[in-house]
């Protein structure tokens, strides 16, 4: 899939901005603060209808203005015109595909596939658990409705089985117990079916990893995503030693009402040369450990959902020495096209740019050339 | 513009009622307000009647007029078969589709600790009883395949278990008449996992 062309009104600092992008690279210049990363947040809100910054409406709106609208021309194998037109009179958002509006999110997820790069991807090798659990998460879903909708059921048990566990630690009543039997069983069950789906997928994506890992660091390091089923195991979880598991901690799942147990609190833990990225990873391996689970990402929709997904770089080359950055942006060529916000071109003179690719200038919420 | 008090009212009462909200009940208010005053009366007292005329039946807390069901009274009933149901809505549903000939039992609802719904708001021990007493060979559970509908089930199934009674769940899959192509990829994926063999 390719985006023709973008235009923001009144979209945070532009005013009015139109642009038509090249088929391939689309380096975004402009200095801190002139509006570079509002393009990819208009881009990525297209897709997605979804903010990347999670900002409220009156925060993307320009300031003393009355809407917002941000246009966006997507070509697949036919032309879709998406657009997101905000009043603030009403305080209502509207998306609209094709002139018709659209009401749910799903019915626009999955149809422009994007993956962005941004400096808080640190969270995923620096953060916590959930960091990681919500990107792998995320990467199957999108490929996998089943594997959502069964997380969503997962996620309603547990909310289910907490609020039984309080009942448990204030009173133990026999039935209750029996109960929690009946929510250990489902539990058990469709967490069993997101550990294997999980597994599936990581082996699958270690040689997405892999691959990605190799171009921006070639033969140096070997990278590996390691995936310690319920907290530890690396024998294969069935059923019965989930449930094994569940039955050994339940007194003290009741004592602390919390769901102790199970695929909620699984980590995910990226390895660098057999030893773990989080606690003995440099900043470059980190840095490189993000772009390249970026790419894997980019990679693996491709090769799921049949199309080839958008691929948003915001600020990447910041924390990267040369070496790294000119191998970014030469595997960059690779993947068709893609969006990437630089501050200035003198000081990334590694870049390869061919002459396909078009600059986008911004200064100020303007677009120059 | 104040709208007159009995007005009022109506239409607060009206926006009580599930899937009404503020302007249906409007409209539904300013309806009866219209009409002739025996149809107002005879809407009353169709209302008063649901009340006053109805109560649970006294073995399987069905909707019924009288002490006991016309399902439970019945003699053409097979007494071996007992259908579980969330609520007597689902017997309605049931009913129509003429392939079940043996007797219900209304839970009243399904587990949900969220919503303080624990064993003891549910028609569970009275079920047990209905067990002990009655000849039962088979219990069908026949609950919505949500994630609540599936614990209740669960549960049931493990106060049955070591009772010499068949315990059966009702089948979960495609719509007949459905399409694979339109059916969205949950019920696609369960109905692969409970496919059945030909035999």
């Amino acid at each position: 899939m390719i985006v023709r062309s973008l235009s923001l009104r009144n979209f945070r600092i532009h005013q009015s901005s139109s642009i038509d992008f090249s088929d391939t690279l689309n380096f975004i210049v402009g200095g801190n603060g002139e509006g570079k990363t509002s393009l990819l947040e208009g881009l990525y809100f297209l897709c997605t209808t979804r903010n990347f910054k999670a900002a409220a409406d009156n925060e993307l709106l320009r300031f003393g203005e009355e809407s917002y609208e941000v246009n966006g021309i997507f070509q697949d194998t036919t032309i879709r015109k998406a657009r997101i037109y905000y009043s603030a009179a009403d305080t209502k958002r509207h998306y609209l595909l094709d002139g018709k509006s659209i009401t749910r999110a799903t019915d626009v997820i999955g149809k422009f596939p994007v993956v962005l790069l941004t400096p808080e991807d640190h969270q995923l090798t620096q953060g916590g658990p959930a960091d990681r659990r919500k990107f792998i998460d995320s990467v199957i879903s999108q490929s996998n409705v089943f594997y959502l909708s069964t997380l969503i059921e997962y996620n309603r048990i547990i909310k289910q089985r907490s609020a039984l566990l309080n009942l448990l630690r204030e009173q133990r009543r026999h039935d209750y117990l029996v109960e929690l039997d009946a929510w250990d069983e489902l539990l058990v069950k469709t967490g069993t079916t997101i550990i294997e789906i999980r597994q599936q997928f990581i082996e699958e994506f270690n040689q997405f990893i892999c691959e990605a890992y190799s171009h921006i660091m070639p033969g140096e390091e070997q990278p590996v995503i390691l995936y310690p089923l319920l907290q530890g195991s690396t024998e294969i979880v069935t059923e019965s030693i989930f449930a094994e598991r569940l039955a050994k901690r339940r007194e003290e799942e009741i004592r602390r009402a919390a769901n102790l147990t199970g695929p909620h609190r699984d980590d995910f833990i990226f390895m660098v040369n057999n030893t773990a990225l989080k606690t003995y990873g440099s900043q470059g391996q980190h840095k490189t450990f993000q772009t390249a689970l970026r790419f894997a990402e980019f990679f693996y929709l491709k090769m799921k959902a049949g199309t080839t997904p958008i691929f948003l770089l915001d600020d990447v080359f910041g924390e990267l020495d040369t070496k790294r950055s000119s191998r970014i942006s030469e595997y960059l060529k690779t993947v068709g096209q893609a969006f990437i916000t630089i501050t200035d071109f003198s000081n990334y003179r590694f870049l390869a740019k061919s002459e396909h690719d078009a600059t986008i200038m911004v200064s100020r919420g303007s677009i120059g050339i | 513009m104040i709208i007159p008090e009995p007005l009022q009212l109506a239409i607060e009462e009206f926006s009580k009622f599930p899937g009404i909200g503020k302007k249906t009940a409007q409209r539904l208010a300013l309806f009866l307000l219209r009409r002739h005053t025996d149809d107002v009366n005879r809407f009353i007292a169709a209302i008063e009647g649901l009340k006053e005329n109805l109560h649970q039946c006294k073995t399987c807390y069905n909707i019924t007029s009288s002490e006991y069901c016309e399902i439970c009274s019945s003699p053409k009933r097979d007494h071996a078969t007992l259908c579980v149901v969330e609520d007597a809505s689902d017997i309605f549903a049931i009913e129509r589709s003429n392939q079940f000939n043996g007797k219900y039992h209304v839970l009243g609802g399904v587990l949900s600790p969220l919503s303080g719904v624990g064993p003891e708001s549910l028609k569970v021990k009275e079920l047990l009883e209905r067990l002990k007493s009655e000849d039962v060979h088979e219990v069908i559970l026949a609950l919505n395949p949500n994630t609540e509908g599936e614990t209740t089930a669960l549960y049931i199934n493990k106060l049955l278990r070591g009772l010499p009674i068949k315990v059966t769940r009702i089948a979960r899959g495609l719509p007949i008449g459905g399409d694979l192509e339109f059916s969205d990829e949950a019920t696609i994926g369960r109905a692969v996992i409970g496919r059945v063999e030909y035999t």
